[in-house]
């Protein structure tokens, strides 16, 4: 699904070079579950960006589906991300202004899909993260694991293969951090492949594969 | 999409309560002046219906002089008429093209009533306007004989009337004065310049205009100057001692009408840009920051699948609702102006008035949310994602 | 303290060079069109050259004939046998003059053309008004008895007719509407703008073709009354009322008969509004300021709301700074006096440009020529005036935005 060859980051500013992934090579398998841990500054987050085709690699190759990706202009790029990836973020990243329904329609709002077929999708999403009783509420009236199940909702709205969850318990406890790991699970049970970001032994535990990144490189 | 800005901008209407107020208020100032622009535009292109170049007018006053007034008259004007000088010369009363003096007067026909600007004028108006005729003829001398006096109406008053009947021969009645009779058309006269609206205007024959002390114009021959002026007021001077003579020339008088009109039209265009160039850079700077504030927005947006230029599109969407909504409310207000007749212009010139400062408005917008919504599209989501 | 608030202003002024621009050239830019513009009010009501009595005056110009019905109105200035009859006998008044409005003639000079602008006056015109000479010197009552044909010119018609002479041209003569006139004294011109007070030829009124003969109440004439201080002016007016009501109505002029007549001496500005608005009622008067000042609220207003806007959207980005100053305990009036002393900062900034750019406008105009003899100054009252408005300005974009900032939460502030 996912195969990362030789990968190599390197960020530059006008002075100082600092490398941040240095000879990755991962394959992920379609309906994987796998969670990468590693201490702060590890480049957990850029391998994810990379992933995510939010980055572009320095060096090596990044291939979805067996294609590579690395020349693909901005609006391919940009449809690859809506149709097949969805993400989670550790903050969320909801939008205040919105409602909870308008924001899980965020994705659908960049293909062609139309008003009634959104809102539709939309609320099936919602069920699924078990929120359907919070549609008209606005994200400042939940809680942190309701933002993240309506997060999780706008990820899986789009029905992408693959679902990338940067430290998505990060900022929960463990019971609400439990419930997210748990929904996560489901869907990958129903099979989407899930690439998950975390600190957290006992939740990588939880996952089919454990990849260690250290100071940019794989260590497992 | 559209929907979905509608949304975003109607649930934080709080916050952009003062952009809509500030954008409404531009609007406001904008359909004020654009209606005075678009009036005396569509004003100017009607032709003025007259010549006025090498044209003069003689303005005089018999103050304490009352004896043989009419002699005096008629002997000053057949003195002006004679010299080589003058290609023409004609009499009317003081309501003179391009004067402040204005006359009006109720005229009816079959019920329709109406107050054209009234010149009561002799039989070489005509010729020394070089008035175009549309139908029939000027009045003559022949004409003073009957029953009626004789009116050259200009076009608009003739369609007011008449509408597709000939106007010739036609009656018309004016109050209980001696009944009016048709004889001519003319096309447009604006006697108050270019920039006068083609009002209604009706010549009538005076058969004595020596009676009263008028204002005599002359259409002099080319290259006649200041000495033949000068001779011209001598003369008249030794005619008639004690009186007042004024000669001023119909292109000056026109230059100081077209200022009148044109001057407050300037100043207003000229604080009217200023203050929209004020908006526009304060527009401008208030997106700038929105955006930088923005910036895991549209992040997400982006890891979501928006292209940059979907990101743009939403900046300057979001511009464009805004805006709609503030023109919506300055709308409301602008159609009372039609609705109530506020200053009596043509609805028409207030409809143009509203698109076009909608459209402007539209335009200073887009401009000032094109730089921002480029901006925008350059956020790299990766790193706006990972910010906080 | 003020010192280390005027430090961060300095600083944060130079920390966004645009939105310092965008704020200075919005509140520079509207000053400037606050002070040319009161700047020419000052130079149409204020008392200048000539008319530097103008505070002590009162001005009887229009007289209004009408029936009772109101439906036919006749308007226009006074007879000068009217004016001698009432207002010349004023007594609680100091002087009063009695001068024509301006009428127009031409003369001729070696084939060129000078357009003229006539007045005739009475002796007392040289007392109301404060003309100087420079050379030669008025007319008095003798001379106006005596019928002698002789002129007050400006130096602006002087330099015309004589051909930029720099001698003196007293005792010359200048020929008008094929009349000879000896030169008595030359004045130096006012703006046709005091058109109560302006012209380029002044005549005795026992001059030719002046009509102070005529009977009758209207006329070309009006009356300028000169009160010893501004206070005495309502007793004049009062006065002035009283004789008009002795006059016997109904009466007849030019075949019009009329049972009512309005006639007042008003001060400069109330006669201005009566003339503007052709109108003494009410309704009108309050509909006229009502719009004057809607208009002047909207070109007002727009600015002000574009200054807020940029500066609410400002203080947004700065909210985490916020956040640590009420971290480390500074008040909530502390951190308001700060904004408001910030944005203080950069109105009067934006007040020195604005004097600078109004400073080369009026001078344009001053030189320009657009008015004759045009004397718009930067004086004191335009400038206090202005620094007033800017201070109200300031606070006006300072206060809103930084109430709202001050109320912010601590924990909001910070994670903003």
């Amino acid at each position: 699904m996912i195969h990362l060859k030789n990968v190599e980051k390197v960020y530059r500013t006008s002075s100082i070079e600092t490398l941040a992934l240095s000879n990755i090579n991962l394959h992920i398998q379609k309906k994987e579950f796998v969670s990468i841990m590693g201490p702060s500054g590890c480049g957990k987050s850029t391998l994810l960006n990379i992933m995510g085709l939010l980055d572009a690699p320095s060096q090596g190759t990044m291939e979805l589906d067996g294609n590579p990706v690395n020349n693909f202009q901005d609006k391919a790029l940009a449809r690859l991300r809506n149709e097949k990836l969805g993400f989670i973020f550790q903050s969320f990243h909801l939008i205040n202004d919105l409602s909870v329904l308008d924001n899980v329609e965020i994705p659908l709002l960049y293909r062609r899909s139309s008003a009634r077929e959104r809102r539709l999708l939309a609320q099936q999403a919602l069920e699924k993260v078990g929120l359907s009783n919070r549609m008209s509420h606005f994200p400042r009236q939940l809680s942190g694991g309701q933002k993240q199940r309506v997060a999780i909702a706008r990820a899986i709205v789009g029905r992408p293969e693959i679902i990338l969850a940067d430290e998505p318990t990060g900022n929960l406890d463990s019971a609400m951090g439990n419930e997210i790991l748990s929904i996560l699970q489901q869907l990958n049970s129903e099979g989407a492949t899930i690439v998950m970001v975390t600190h957290d032994e006992a939740m990588a535990k939880r996952t089919h594969r454990l990849v260690r990144l250290f100071d940019g490189s794989q260590v497992l | 999409m559209i929907r979905h800005l509608f949304k975003l901008i109607w649930n934080k209407k709080g916050a952009h309560s003062l952009l809509i107020i500030e954008i409404w208020a531009s609007f406001m100032v904008l359909f004020g002046v654009l209606s005075l622009i678009i009036y005396n535009f569509t004003n100017y292109l009607q032709p003025i219906g007259f010549s006025y170049d090498r044209v003069w007018v003689v303005d005089l006053s018999n103050n304490q002089d009352t004896v043989g007034v009419a002699a005096k008259n008629q002997r000053i004007f057949d003195m002006i008429s004679a010299y080589t000088e003058v290609e023409s010369a004609s009499r009317m009363s003081n309501n003179t093209p391009f004067s402040a003096n204005q006359m009006n007067n109720n005229v009816t026909y079959n019920k329709i009533s109406a107050v054209p600007d009234m010149y009561e004028t002799d039989d070489n108006l005509y010729e020394t306007l070089d008035l175009k005729l549309l139908a029939g003829r000027w009045y003559r001398k022949e004409d003073q004989v009957s029953k009626f006096r004789p009116v050259v109406l200009n076009k608009v008053l003739a369609e007011k009337f008449f509408q597709d009947e000939n106007p010739l021969g036609k009656i018309l009645s004016k109050e209980d004065k001696k009944p009016f009779k048709v004889v001519g058309i003319v096309d447009t006269f604006k006697a108050k310049g270019e920039f006068m609206s083609n009002a209604p205007a009706i010549f009538v024959q005076n058969e004595s205009m020596s009676d009263w002390v008028q204002p005599i114009l002359i259409r002099t021959r080319p290259g006649t100057d200041a000495t033949f002026e000068a001779r011209l007021v001598k003369d008249i001077a030794a005619l008639a001692p004690g009186w007042g003579i004024e000669v001023s020339y119909m292109t000056e008088s026109r230059q100081n009408r077209h200022k009148l009109t044109l001057i407050p039209v300037i100043i207003f265009l000229i604080i009217s840009g200023f203050l929209l160039t004020n908006v526009a850079l304060g527009l401008f700077g208030i997106l700038n920051l929105n955006i930088s504030r923005r910036r895991s927005e549209i992040g997400l947006r982006r890891a979501m699948g928006a292209t940059g230029w979907n990101v743009t599109l939403q900046i300057l969407g979001e511009m464009w609702t805004l805006s709609l909504f503030s023109i919506l409310i300055g709308l409301l207000f602008a159609v009372q102006f039609p609705l109530l007749h506020v200053f009596d212009l043509a609805a028409g010139v207030y409809l143009w008035a509203m698109v076009a400062a909608l459209l402007t408005i539209f335009v200073i917008v887009t401009l000032c949310a094109w730089y921002p919504g480029q901006q925008a599209a350059r956020i790299h989501p990766a790193t706006a994602l990972h910010e906080e | 303290m003020l010192l280390n608030y005027l430090k961060i202003a300095w600083k944060v002024l130079l920390r966004h060079p645009f939105y310092t621009f965008i704020t200075l050239f919005g509140i520079t830019l509207t000053l400037t069109v606050l002070m040319v513009l009161t700047s020419f009010l000052d130079h149409l009501f204020g008392a200048h050259y000539p008319e530097g009595n103008r505070n002590r005056s009162l001005y009887i110009t229009m007289m209004m004939q009408t029936d009772s019905a109101r439906e036919s109105v006749n308007t226009g200035p006074y007879s000068f046998q009217f004016l001698k009859r009432h207002a010349k006998t004023l007594k609680s008044a100091e002087r009063v003059s009695i001068a024509s409005m301006f009428g127009f003639s031409n003369s001729y000079v070696g084939g060129k053309r000078i357009k003229l602008n006539t007045k005739f006056t009475d002796a007392d015109f040289w007392h109301v008004t404060n003309y100087k000479f420079l050379e030669g010197k008025p007319y008095n009552d003798q001379t106006i008895a005596q019928g002698e044909r002789v002129v007050v010119i400006t130096d602006d018609l002087k330099k015309q007719y004589f051909e930029e002479s720099t001698e003196s041209v007293i005792g010359k003569t200048i020929e008008i509407e094929s009349i000879t006139y000896k030169v008595m004294g030359v004045v130096r011109g006012g703006p046709p703008t005091r058109v109560y007070t302006y012209a380029d030829v002044f005549f005795p009124y026992t001059a030719p073709k002046s009509n102070y003969q005529n009977a009758g109440m209207r006329g070309g004439y009006q009356a300028i009354v000169l009160a010893k201080t501004p206070g005495d002016r309502p007793e004049i007016q009062a006065e002035y009322d009283n004789a008009i009501r002795q006059i016997p109505l109904p009466a007849k002029e030019n075949g019009f008969t009329f049972s009512v007549i309005v006639a007042k001496a008003d001060t400069y500005f109330d006669g201005f509004l009566r003339t503007f608005l052709r109108s003494d009622n009410e309704p009108n008067r309050l509909a006229f300021y009502g719009i004057a000042s809607l208009v002047l609220l909207m070109f007002m207003g727009l600015p002000a709301i574009n200054l807020v806007n940029v500066n609410v959207s400002r203080m947004l980005e700065r909210a985490s700074e916020i956040g640590v100053r009420k971290a480390f305990g500074a008040p909530s009036q502390t951190l308001l006096g700060q904004f408001i002393i910030e944005n203080i900062f950069i109105t009067f900034i934006g007040g020195v440009f604005a004097l600078g750019l109004s400073y080369l406008i009026i001078y344009y105009i001053n030189s320009s020529g657009l008015i004759a003899y045009a004397d718009l100054t930067i004086n004191w009252v335009v400038f206090v005036t202005s620094l007033g408005v800017c201070l109200l300005f300031g606070l006006l974009s300072g206060v809103l935005p930084a109430l709202k900032m001050s109320r912010l939460k601590i924990v909001d502030a910070l994670k903003a």
